[in-house]
């Protein structure tokens, strides 16, 4: 079953003389690490906020975890988690303030919410600064409670945009790790990275798109033995898109 | 936990977290109304308690002299003097002192002025009464006042009214003395003076109410409501700055992404920011209330129904609420939001009569004030305060104030959907 069907997907947004993402047709297995690469405003993020119901569409059927867009949003909305690539937290807030609230929206009862924060914050190594400002913490520490606020409802699928961006490689070696333990518990991550070597590493399918349009789809190793010329998902990325500039 | 709950719980803690904010809701009106009450009534006493000085020459020394330096003496508007360094001024010394500024104004009641005046009416009255017709104008007593140019019309108004009352209240008493007279040498029966009677048209000045009222209208009753609407309607900027912080930080799209309608993040708005307009209210009330007193100045006096007062507070509340989610929706930024709503509130306070009454405003601004949110509260209050009003007195404020919400909120979707 798939967990997200894509299918002659098109966005345009105003004042733009070209799509955003431009006939696009994916679809993403249940249970898969899968990434979505590509240069800057090759569309990923409009993909990703399309995905969530951030953003409308113009054309095409988009449906996540069985659920249609945009009639079926709510329960979409119920099954799914979002890691934004921006810190998504009240700074002014402590951890724990941030994750019952969070939790308290997503419906989480009292008791269920506080063993639920008290196992995501000791998962991710937080467990003694729960109390402390999210202003006061550091970069990795900020990366891992937004994190954990995607996670709290246990979602069947956990969208990840740069979940790792700006951290230290002692704290993303700790996320990668956990993210692919929450894979093996059943959730689907669909995940955005430009770190191709930790793409490689963490993502069971990747998918390249360039100019709004899918390039290629399958098993990281799979498309690069595919091409002859490449070693690595770096040397196939810049084979694909090119290495002219794009911002 | 429910949903409505963790989001009330939210704004909450965002509010107490930021102190600026806090003191910008508090503090701040609450300095304004105290600073602006204070001035408005050390203004008003110093009026009552600053006399303006004039130089009064009587020459006449006879009633009409005497009645009127005692009505311009009686009337405690004035500070008079008689003469410049003791001595007794002539008409041009009289001028040039005006002039100087010495004296605001200067009257110089003729020499004999009683007696002309007696004289042309007892001719009048034998001429009358002879069947003759000649008019009293001849021979006509002039009371000379010189003015100052910077003295404020009213009070040339009060002091030129005063003076002709009592012209003619000495010429009708000597005129019905002088027929009197006459009517005795007609009559084998004398009959007594006719006198005019002053109390036959009493003019009884009270407030007008709909029921019996206490409070009077003091700088405390007009400033107290004035103020507190402002400060409900200050809530805007905190309110639009709350929404923009949100959006930048990116917790609101967080927010967007879980099962959380945007319909119910505005509630959670409007719970959270009503219990801080209705906590502003009663802060500012309590403090006209009892510590207004304590500082010389007037006490509020709260009559009628204070559930009434609680619903003018809260159809406000709903209106400044409405504006601030508007301004927090379609401004791109912290600083744009910050100096719209603090402009255009100052700007909806000014034409609303909470800095000067609408009544002193040009025809054009009265009819402006009737777009301001401000000014609904206010009149709604002053319903409340001083015309001892009803819910229905009241219900157009409140209609006008939640037909804004909606509009705003109106305003907020169609936002919404244009970025989507």
């Amino acid at each position: 079953m798939n967990a997200i069907e894509i299918k002659n997907l098109y966005k345009t947004y105003k004042g733009a003389g070209f799509p955003a993402v431009d006939n696009l047709s994916v679809n993403i297995p249940q249970g898969e690490i899968f990434g979505l690469l590509g240069p800057n405003g090759a569309g990923k993020t409009t993909i990703i906020n399309i995905l969530c119901g951030l953003r409308s569409f113009d054309e095409g059927e988009v449906k996540v975890c069985g659920f249609s867009l945009p009639k079926q949003l709510k329960k979409i909305k119920r099954q799914i988690g979002v890691v934004p690539q921006d810190i998504a937290l009240y700074p002014s807030l402590t951890a724990y303030e941030n994750l019952k609230i969070f939790g308290g929206i997503f419906g989480l009862k009292k008791k269920a919410l506080e063993n639920r924060i008290n196992e995501l914050l000791s998962f991710f190594g937080l467990e003694q600064h729960k109390h402390r400002h999210i202003e006061t913490y550091s970069g990795g520490m900020k990366r891992r409670i937004n994190l954990i606020a995607g996670l709290l409802h246990n979602p069947e699928i956990l969208f990840l945009d740069e979940p790792t961006v700006g951290v230290d490689v002692q704290s993303k070696t700790l996320i990668l790790e956990n993210l692919k333990d929450i894979n093996r518990r059943g959730s689907t991550l669909i995940y955005t990275s430009h770190y191709m070597e930790e793409a490689e590493m963490l993502c069971t399918q990747v998918a390249f798109i360039d100019e709004g349009k899918l390039i290629c789809q399958g098993k990281p190793q799979e498309l690069i033995r595919q091409s002859k010329n490449c070693d690595s998902l770096e040397a196939l990325y810049l084979f694909l898109t090119g290495k002219k500039l794009r911002d | 936990m429910n949903k409505l709950n963790s989001l009330i719980y939210k704004d909450f803690l965002l509010l107490i977290r930021d102190r600026a904010g806090l003191c910008l809701m508090f503090l701040m009106p609450m300095l304004l109304v105290l600073i602006m009450t204070y001035l408005q009534d050390s203004t008003f006493n110093s009026i009552n308690e600053t006399r303006i000085p004039l130089l009064l020459v009587n020459n006449d020394n006879d009633s009409l002299g005497i009645t009127i330096e005692k009505q311009i003496e009686e009337s405690a508007i004035f500070s008079i003097s008689h003469d410049i360094n003791g001595i007794k001024p002539d008409r041009k010394t009289l001028e040039k002192a005006v002039a100087k500024g010495d004296f605001m104004i200067g009257i110089l009641i003729p020499e004999n002025a009683t007696n002309q005046i007696r004289k042309n009416v007892k001719r009048y009255v034998i001429s009358a009464f002879n069947g003759q017709n000649i008019s009293l104008d001849s021979d006509s007593v002039e009371v000379e006042i010189f003015i100052d140019p910077v003295t404020k019309s009213s009070f040339r108004n009060t002091l030129m009214s005063t003076l002709r009352e009592y012209a003619v209240r000495t010429e009708s008493d000597f005129l019905f003395r002088e027929i009197t007279s006459e009517v005795n040498k007609l009559t084998p029966v004398p009959i007594a003076d006719i006198r005019l009677s002053r109390n036959q048209v009493i003019i009884r000045e009270q407030y007008a109410s709909m029921k019996e009222r206490q409070a009077i209208p003091n700088s405390v009753q007009h400033n107290i409501p004035a103020w507190s609407m402002f400060a409900i309607f200050f809530i805007a900027i905190s309110l639009a700055g709350n929404i923009i912080k949100e959006r930048e930080e990116g917790s609101f799209t967080r927010l967007q992404t879980m099962p959380c309608p945007s319909g119910l993040y505005i509630l959670g708005k409007i719970i959270t920011y009503m219990c801080v307009c209705l906590l502003q209210l009663v802060t500012i009330f309590l403090m006209g209330m009892y510590l207004f007193p304590l500082l010389g100045l007037p006490a509020l006096v709260i009559e009628g129904n204070y559930w009434l007062l609680l619903i003018m507070g809260a159809c406000s509340a709903m209106a400044a609420i409405g504006y601030g989610v508007a301004i927090g929706k379609i401004a791109a930024t912290h600083q744009q939001a910050a100096i719209f709503a603090s402009v255009s509130v100052v700007i909806l306070a000014a034409i609303g009569g909470i800095w000067i009454p609408v009544f002193v405003m040009p025809q054009p601004m009265q009819l402006l004030s009737a777009v301001s949110p401000l000014n609904w509260g206010l009149e709604g209050f002053y319903d409340l305060f001083f015309r001892n009003g009803n819910l229905g007195s009241i219900l157009p404020e409140c209609i006008f104030s939640l037909a804004f919400f909606i509009i705003c909120i109106f305003v907020v979707f169609i936002k919404n959907k244009q970025y989507e």
